[in-house]
């Protein structure tokens, strides 16, 4: 459904973004891409719904190469939300900020008005709809922009740093949204650095480097591999670590019970 | 397309002997190419200033970026053209008006694209303006390339969102701006108050005359440009004044 082919991409500034990435992503998975400050991600995910296209290569989202169609096009079935929701925010009303997508793509009027809702309400923003979006904390600012962007109910969705000033709840909040999309058929990338939420999502894993993808497959083989880790400056998640620790397989830890549970186990067993 | 335009004014360190020059120096040249612009009378004048303008560029390794700029500003050198003519101006005089408008900006180029915000501080600390002006302007100076990463930003948010910038007649597309000017606007105030609270607990003003680590002093280089400069500037100023 989505297609790297032989992708470079050079900054105006010459620095080199991507060096000849080759990548699927299929409908309905879940894809992670982690990688250090500059590696290239977010230059990855802003090809896919055209706001950058390849220097060399070509990207294909359903089938469309994304240099035969604008960006408006392209969004309609990829949104993004970007990591700073400072860069998007502008209307004078919670409202009308989720509004502006479904304006712009011309959606019927009850349309928008259910979308609006649901979009409000999923994301506990229905008690700030008529107040400015500027005056919202950080991290309803970044749900503000979650629901804006979902409430066109694109078939991809590309969260870009999407726990950046969220608390727990609203990560769970994130998982739980995730989880849904996912139920639904919905493909979702996410670009983070912040391996503990993903680990419970056990997404597909592109790990990258220096413009190109260095390890790519599940969570859990991708992070256990020590080059890889030392070579994309990550950090593995907890339970991983615990995992490795007590030789066990990188995947039996999914959460803090099961690892209590298991060293619970094994120290009655060692005595 | 605003990165293009700006790139003509945005400082990058370049190793050229014009960017060695003492940022002194080097507005001692850009105010003499500036004056030498307003001094041009006819067209063949104006072709030797920006001749001269093309020269330092090409030395400064700046021609390229500065083109950049100058091809914007030929947009309003065209306009200022047909403006002159309607208003009643020769052809003559309108296409000395717009070229001395390229002119200007090209010498003006030179400076921004050659003096870091740094050299520029140093220059107006020595003609003992005030710091809190200093600062204001340095600052301002500063976050161009910021506030220009800003808007293109806020440019591929909105347009993820559907919006088309480039669609619909003149008036519909300065309309559509407004989702780009109104987060560009509130982030440049929020984060002129966040630098304003980040000087201040920095003891930004606790004395009245703050010490420097580095004191600009010029190097016989520098003289030997600014006495050469100043030599070639005062027979073709006495040219345009009493001989033309």
């Amino acid at each position: 459904m989505i297609e790297f082919e032989n992708v470079s991409f050079k900054h105006q500034n010459g620095v080199t973004a991507l060096r000849n990435i080759n990548l699927k992503i299929e409908k309905g998975t879940l894809t992670a891409i982690v990688g250090e400050n500059g590696a290239g991600k977010t230059t990855l995910v802003r090809h896919i719904n055209g706001l950058l296209k390849p220097a060399e290569g070509a990207v294909r989202v359903f089938g469309i190469n994304t240099k035969q169609q604008s960006v408006a096009q392209l969004s309609k079935k990829v949104g993004i939300a970007f990591q700073n929701p400072d860069n998007q925010l502008f209307s004078d009303t919670v409202t009308n900020e989720t509004l502006f997508g479904l304006k712009n793509f011309g959606m019927s009027e009850k349309e928008q008005a259910e979308r609006l809702e649901w979009a409000l309400n999923f994301f506990d923003l229905a008690r700030y709809r008529d107040v400015s979006p500027m005056l919202l904390s950080g991290g309803e600012k970044k749900r503000l922009c979650f629901a804006s962007v979902l409430s066109w109910d694109p078939d991809v969705l590309i969260l870009d740093e999407p726990t950046v000033g969220q608390d727990y709840y609203h990560k769970e909040k994130i998982t739980s949204m995730i989880m849904d999309l996912l139920s639904k058929g919905k493909t979702a990338i996410i670009v983070s650095h912040d391996l503990e939420f993903l680990w419970p999502l056990q997404p597909r894993t592109l790990v990258m480097a220096q413009g190109q993808i260095i390890a790519d497959g599940a969570m859990a083989n991708v992070l256990s591999d020590d080059e890889t880790i030392k070579r994309a400056n990550l950090v593995r998640p907890q339970l991983l670590e615990l995992a490795i620790e007590l030789h066990l397989h990188p995947r039996v830890l999914s959460n803090v019970k099961e690892a209590a549970k298991l060293i619970l186990v094994r120290s009655v067993g060692a005595r | 397309m605003m990165y293009w335009v700006a790139g003509g004014f945005i400082y990058r360190r370049v190793d050229s002997f014009f960017h060695r020059l003492d940022a002194r120096v080097k507005l001692l040249l850009t105010s003499e190419l500036v004056a030498l612009s307003l001094l041009s009378f006819s067209p063949p004048e104006l072709i030797v200033t920006m001749g001269t303008t093309f020269a330092v560029a090409s030395l400064s390794h700046t021609l390229r970026r500065m083109g950049k700029t100058l091809a914007f500003s030929a947009g309003f050198a065209i306009t200022i053209f047909v403006i002159d003519i309607l208003v009643g101006y020769s052809i003559i005089d309108a296409l000395v008006y717009s070229l001395r408008f390229v002119a200007i900006v090209g010498s003006t180029s030179i400076f921004f694209l050659t003096t870091s915000p740094d050299e520029l501080e140093h220059v107006m600390r020595w003609f003992r303006l005030p710091r809190d002006l200093i600062f204001a302007y340095v600052t301002a100076v500063r976050f161009v390339p910021v506030l220009l990463l800003d808007a293109l930003q806020i440019m591929d948010a909105q347009k993820s969102r559907g919006l088309e910038l480039e669609r619909g007649n003149i008036f519909k597309r300065v309309r559509n701006f407004s989702p780009v000017l109104i987060p560009l606007v509130v982030n440049a105030v929020v984060r002129s108050g966040e630098l304003a609270e980040a000087m201040e607990v920095r003891a930004y003003g606790a004395v009245e005359k703050p010490t420097m680590l580095y004191s600009p002093l010029l190097r016989t280089m520098d003289k030997i440009a600014a006495i050469l400069s100043i030599t070639l500037f005062l027979p073709t100023l006495y040219y345009f004044l009493f001989l033309v």
